[in-house]
């Protein structure tokens, strides 16, 4: 086939079937896809919808959902990846090395108008960087 | 004695009993039929100590849980759909005996054995683009940390900060182009397909794909059609290099059990 991906090992696979590659595809079709048919164990719908959201919104943006506080897969061990540290660590650094930049333009040209404009563009910059 | 539950996993048609015989439910349980007016449903004997209301509160908040019962009632359903047209139902599907269970098959009858008819001799497929991680334009700070600008220059920051601007419009404008090709790959691919939906993009952490996933595509796909469908997967695939492609399937149709496909 063409895809470039090297199809990742399919736990769980007791035949030749052809397995969903990932746990997302196996997520988002169980959970979400399927008949809907009123069993007589009723799981408490709020709590559903709770996993829902959680699940979505780890599909679709991990740092949305960090930054409405739901990180709860932070601390799971299947789901922690150090790439949420990476970037704040990026970002600590990117915030420093603006400042130097700024301490450094600053000694050049001494205190004057230019580095003072530039103090709301470089916070609104690293706040980018924060999102992406 | 603990309580326990019947778990429905599917709903085909004349599923011979002895093909669930090597297959593990959810919880690590056999699977068996139950067959009903034409109709057979898939169930286990699941103990409600782990899946009744209260348990079920707490194990679906564990993510290691919630992966093995998931990965569990997918193996079911596809081993269903390898024995003909499958309708699954939603996970945690859970009756309280084989009478509960035939009441619900007898309630949902007409919408079940439409929902065969519509999906028979189709299967659904996959396909994704994702736009491979930017190492060079993302990671401005690191590159630049390597040569300081020159100073003694007045401005060394906003020269800095102009460069970071550059490199974050030089990937919006990839990302606007990569939009554009998923567009397109899907209207093509709509073509060859009964149906297509266009899903959520996939967080890397969940689906393994490192990147920007900016098509998650799901086809139902006529079995007979399915050669020429991932032959023109291939076909774009090459005619698109900057962006990797995946095709996964056949898979039961899960994203085109509901409603009307066309």
């Amino acid at each position: 086939m063409s895809e470039s991906f090297a199809r990742a090992p399919a736990p769980n696979t007791q035949s030749g079937r052809v397995q969903p590659a990932n746990l997302a595809d196996v997520l988002e079709r169980v959970l979400d896809k399927g008949i809907v048919i009123a069993g007589d164990i009723r799981v408490n719908l709020l709590d559903i919808e709770l996993l829902t959201i959680k699940i979505r919104l780890l599909v679709a943006s991990v740092d949305k959902a960090a930054e409405m506080g739901i990180d709860w897969w932070r601390t799971d061990p299947m789901l922690n990846s150090r790439a949420a540290d990476d970037v704040a660590k990026e970002n600590q650094q990117l915030r420093r090395r603006i400042e130097e930049l700024e301490g450094s333009s600053a000694r050049a040209v001494g205190p004057g108008d230019e580095v003072q404009d530039e103090e709301p563009q470089s916070a609104s910059t690293s706040k980018e960087r924060e999102r992406g | 004695m603990a309580e326990t539950g019947r778990y429905l996993y599917a709903v085909t048609r004349d599923l011979r009993p002895q093909a669930t015989a090597d297959v593990a439910g959810v919880g690590g349980t056999s699977v068996e039929t139950l067959a009903h007016r034409g109709l057979t449903a898939l169930v286990s004997t699941v103990s409600l100590d782990e899946f009744g209301e209260e348990p079920l509160r707490r194990n679906l908040e564990e993510m290691a849980w919630l992966e093995r019962t998931a990965r569990a009632h997918d193996e079911v359903v596809r081993l269903a759909a390898e024995h003909g047209a499958t309708a699954p139902l939603r996970m945690l599907t859970i009756c309280r005996d084989d009478r509960a269970v035939l009441d619900r098959l007898d309630e949902m009858y007409d919408d079940l054995v439409a929902a065969l008819a519509r999906i028979e001799g189709r299967h659904e497929w996959s396909v994704k683009l994702v736009l491979p991680p930017t190492s060079t334009t993302s990671k401005p700070p690191s590159s630049t940390a390597a040569t300081p600008p020159p100073a003694g220059r007045a401005g060394g920051g906003a020269a800095y900060l102009r460069a970071k601007k550059a490199a974050a419009q030089l990937q919006r404008e990839s990302q606007d182009s990569a939009a554009r090709t998923a567009q397109e790959v899907y209207d093509e691919l709509s073509s060859l397909a009964v149906a297509g939906r266009r899903l959520r993009p996939q967080d890397p952490r969940l689906s393994g794909l490192p990147g920007t996933m900016t098509l998650n595509a799901a086809y139902l796909v006529d079995d007979a059609c399915s050669d020429s469908f991932t032959s023109a997967v291939t076909r774009l695939a090459g005619s698109h290099p900057e962006i990797q492609v995946r095709v996964d399937g056949p898979w039961p149709p899960y994203s085109f059990i509901e409603g009307d496909p066309s």
